[in-house]
This record gives C-alpha cells, structure tokens and sequence, in this order.
C-alpha cells in the first residue's frame, strides 16, 4: 500500500532552484534512506513534505489523499485548510536538534499534543506517553527536564513526542547528526526497533552503515534532484552514477 | 536633627504620606494592570506582515518612547479640554488621565521588550510545535509565551521598578501622590524629614518589587 506519493516537487529559495522535480512513493512498512552531499536538498524536501515550507509546484499525496497541489498556471488545489492539517498529522517529523520544549517535562513535551491536538485525555496520554518512553529506555526520565538530558537522551524523546501523534509516516532528518558518536549509537538503535515493527520511515542520514543495514531502499540526492534510488545493496555495492560513486567514495575507510 | 518638632508632627505626617502611598501604589499597579497586556498586543502589532498594522503601532511606540512621560502626562490631561470643539470639551479626571498616559507609556517600553523575548526564541519551537499539529493561538499561548517571560523578567523587572519612581510625576498635572505630599509638609514645616521619609518609602516598596521579581525567577530557573 502507498502511503507517500510527492509528484514533480519544485521549490526554489530567492530565485535558486532547490528542488527540481522530485517524484518518490513510499510503500507502508517501508524504511527510505535519503543520502546525498550538503546542500543537496534532502532538508528542504522534508520539510516541504511537513508543510514546513511552501513548494513551488508540484503534488504530495498521503494515503491516496492530496494534501498539496500547485501547478504552474493554475496555482493551488481547492484543499480546505481543515482537510490538510487532518492529512499533515498522519506525518511526524524528527528534526536535527531535537526541538524539544525546554518549559516543559519530558513527559509533558510527549502527552501535550495528543491532549490538545488529539484531544486525548490526560490519562491516557500520560500512560501511552509511558510506554513510549518505556520502549525509548527513558522510563526514569520522564519528570526530567529536556536540559537535564544528553543530546541522545533528548532525541529519543523527541521521537517518543513524534510517535505519541500516531503518524502513519516518521520522517527524521539528520536524527543523530548533533550528536557525539557514542550518542549516536542509542538513537539509532530505538530507529532499528521502529524499523523491526514496521513503521514507515523516511530517514536523511550520513550514517552509511545505518543506512545499508536497515533501510528497504536508498535514495541518492544531488543538486535537488533523485539521481539514483535502489535496494543499500545496489546503491552501495554497485551504484550506477558517477556521482554516488564520487559521493560514496568519500566515506570509504 | 531633622527639625521635628514634636509627636503631633509625626503623626500628621504618618497621616499624609500614608495618603500619598496610596495614591502613589495606585497608579503603580493600575497602570501594571494595563500596559503589560496592552505591551503585548502592541509587540504582536508591531512584528505584524501588515504594515497598515505594524506602521502606525511603530510610530506610537516612537512617540512614547521619544518624547518625556512628563510631556505627555500633561498633553493627555488637557487635550480633552483644549482640543475638542465648543460644547464637546471634557475635563478629565486627573487620576485617570495619569493611568491612561502611564499605561500608554510603559506599554510601549513593555512592546519593545517583549518583540526582544519573542524574537530570540528559536524557529525551531515553532516548527515542533507546527508539525504536531499545534494551532498557531496554541503555540503562542502553551509554547512560546512561557518561554519569553521566563527570559523577559529582568528587563521587565527594570522597567517596574521605575515604574514605581516615575509615578512622581503626576505631581504636574495637581496629584497628591508621595513625594508631592512630602514636599507640601516639608515646606509646612520647615524640615527636610519628610522626603528623607517618602525616599524610605519608595525604597521599601522597590525592595519588595525586587524580591517578587527574584521570586518569579527563581521559580522559572527550574529549566534553561
Ligand atoms: N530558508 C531558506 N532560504 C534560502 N535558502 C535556503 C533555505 N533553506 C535551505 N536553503 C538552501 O537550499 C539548499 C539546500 O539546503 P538543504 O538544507 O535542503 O540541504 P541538505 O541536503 O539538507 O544539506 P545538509 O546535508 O547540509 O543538511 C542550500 O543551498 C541552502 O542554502
Ligand atoms: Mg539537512
């Protein structure tokens, strides 16, 4: 089942190109590694997925629902405001550097938009927000607050915060990025598990190891565009382009 | 030392000051209870996309910040007065037209400091708070309100305590708040007692300001 389908994504920033027609679908279950060089537009493809910025042009469809449409000419879909902040819930996004909210305990940055966006109450959310933190190995920390945490510690409740919204897709972009490599081991392993249940994932990484091992399919992005896509073992064992050659050269040891 | 003369001037004088506090506290917290609301809209305003929004609430914000509150207070007390035409002139309360020239004032100091606190919290807070599906009224109120107060407190604490001091000011348009009263007795009796007296006095009430704000620190410092 499809459950992301972004058609001819266009988005430019001050008149510079920084998408240029990007086409993927992501199939439920699925784990999609988006590897590239800096500046290639791997952020600015999630976010505009996320609704974070405005695309261009182009069509993003969740689940066989267009959330987004902009034609040239024709300008934007008839989609009622209502309807697209409904579709955007079923996507959650982990960001680089955690943004959790300092002002609050972990397990309030987890329970408070279930309750005031879901309308959950509180109960419920603080028992699931539990068990999140249960499965992120942070059970002790939930009356902690986020600057009493490692970066590690941070971002795993960040995606406990994601998860609580019960998105159909999880985006993460860099999740690890911030942190010190020790660090990095942790979150990684809570994405694995996440992966071994199943959950649909999008994952800008620069861990190549990461990616190989546990991503159904690698997307290579250069200068804005998807040069190459495949199984992490036609990617990394046999790419077909020069250019994920040349990137992926760079980080043979 | 003072050149008090005896009990019966001590107790008038405990009388008169004790008015004149009165008055004086008054303005203080009625114009608290309107300019740091009012502040806020108007630091909304002034960050505004809208320019017929942001652009007149910007030239209130010079106005009050680049002309004396003195001048003001006087404008406000007689323009009613002297600007409307025959048969529609009003004389305006002087009390009322002190808060009304207060709050507009210290509005505008407490704008400027909150579009500060608001601006230096991260994009990033909105973000989160946008992809969880957060209304925007939502993230202002839960997200990045506590957030800016938190970081605003001293600056605002500042401001209050000035406050406090500038509301010696009224005196111009005929108020008898603290330190007007203490002149009157001063001059009554031929004595400097009574405004070393009234300087206790807003000694005091700033030391309380001060230990509330220390207090409103200290419970916000449980996070950084
Ligand atoms: N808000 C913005 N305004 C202007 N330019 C932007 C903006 N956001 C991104 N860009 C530009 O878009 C290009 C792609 O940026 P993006 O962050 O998507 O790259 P990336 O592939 O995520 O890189 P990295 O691996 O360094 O995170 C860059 O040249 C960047 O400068
Ligand atoms: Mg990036």
């Amino acid at each position: 089942m499809q459950m992301l389908k972004v058609e001819n994504l266009v988005k430019s920033f001050d008149g510079k190109e920084i998408l240029s027609g990007i086409s993927l679908e992501v199939n439920k279950g699925e784990v999609v590694a988006v590897i590239g060089p800096s500046g290639s537009g791997k952020s600015t493809l999630l976010r505009c997925i996320n609704l974070l910025e405005q695309i261009d042009q182009g069509r993003i469809t969740v689940e066989g629902d267009i959330m987004v449409h902009r034609e040239k000419g024709m300008g934007e879909a008839a989609i009622t405001e209502e309807a697209v902040k409904k579709i955007r819930l079923r996507l959650g996004l982990v960001f680089q550097n955690f943004n959790l909210f300092p002002h609050f305990s972990v397990l309030r940055n987890i329970t408070e938009a279930p309750i005031h966006v879901a309308g959950m109450n509180r109960k419920e959310a603080e028992n699931m927000a539990l068990e999140l933190l249960e499965k992120m190995d942070l059970k002790e920390k939930a009356e902690a607050y986020p600057c009493q945490l490692s970066g590690g510690q941070c971002q795993r409740v960040a995606i406990a915060r994601a998860l609580a919204m019960k998105p159909d897709i999880l985006f993460f972009d860099e999740p690890t990025s911030a942190l010190d490599p020790e660090l990095t081991v942790e979150v990684l392993k809570v994405i694995r598990k996440l992966a071994a249940e199943h959950m649909t994932m999008v994952v800008v990484t620069h861990e190549m190891n990461f990616a190989r091992e546990v991503a159904d399919r690698v997307i290579f992005m250069d200068k804005g565009q998807i040069i190459e896509q495949g199984s992490p073992q036609e990617i990394f064992s046999n790419p077909s382009n020069e250019r994920t050659r040349t990137f992926l050269g760079n980080f043979k040891d | 030392m003072f050149g008090i003369t005896g009990w019966t001037d001590t107790i008038r004088l405990s009388g008169l000051l004790y008015s004149g506090t009165l008055t004086t506290v008054k303005i203080f917290f009625l114009t608290l209870i309107f300019s740091l609301p009012l502040g806020l809209i108007v630091a909304l305003g002034s960050s505004s996309k809208r320019k017929w929004i942001s652009g007149p609430i910007k030239l209130y914000i010079l106005i009050m910040r680049g002309t004396p509150l003195l001048l003001q207070i006087i404008f406000i007390y007689f323009a009613p007065f002297y600007m409307l035409p025959e048969g529609m002139k009003i004389n305006l309360d002087r009390f009322i037209a002190a808060v009304i020239a207060f709050s507009l004032n210290y509005a505008a100091y407490f704008a400027e400091i909150f579009r500060g606190g608001i601006e230096s919290i991260s994009h990033g807070q909105y973000e989160a708070a946008s992809v969880l599906g957060f209304t925007r009224t939502q993230t202002f109120l839960r997200i990045i309100l506590p957030q800016v107060i938190k970081r605003i407190l001293p600056p605002v604490s500042n401001e209050v305590i000035t406050l406090l001091k500038d509301t010696a000011l009224v005196q111009i348009i005929g108020i008898s708040e603290l330190l007007r009263v203490a002149q009157n007795e001063a001059s009554r009796i031929f004595s400097i007692m009574p405004i070393f007296v009234a300087g206790l006095f807003y000694l005091l009430m700033n030391w309380v300001v001060t230990k509330v704000f220390h207090k409103a620190e200290k419970k916000l410092s449980y996070y950084k």
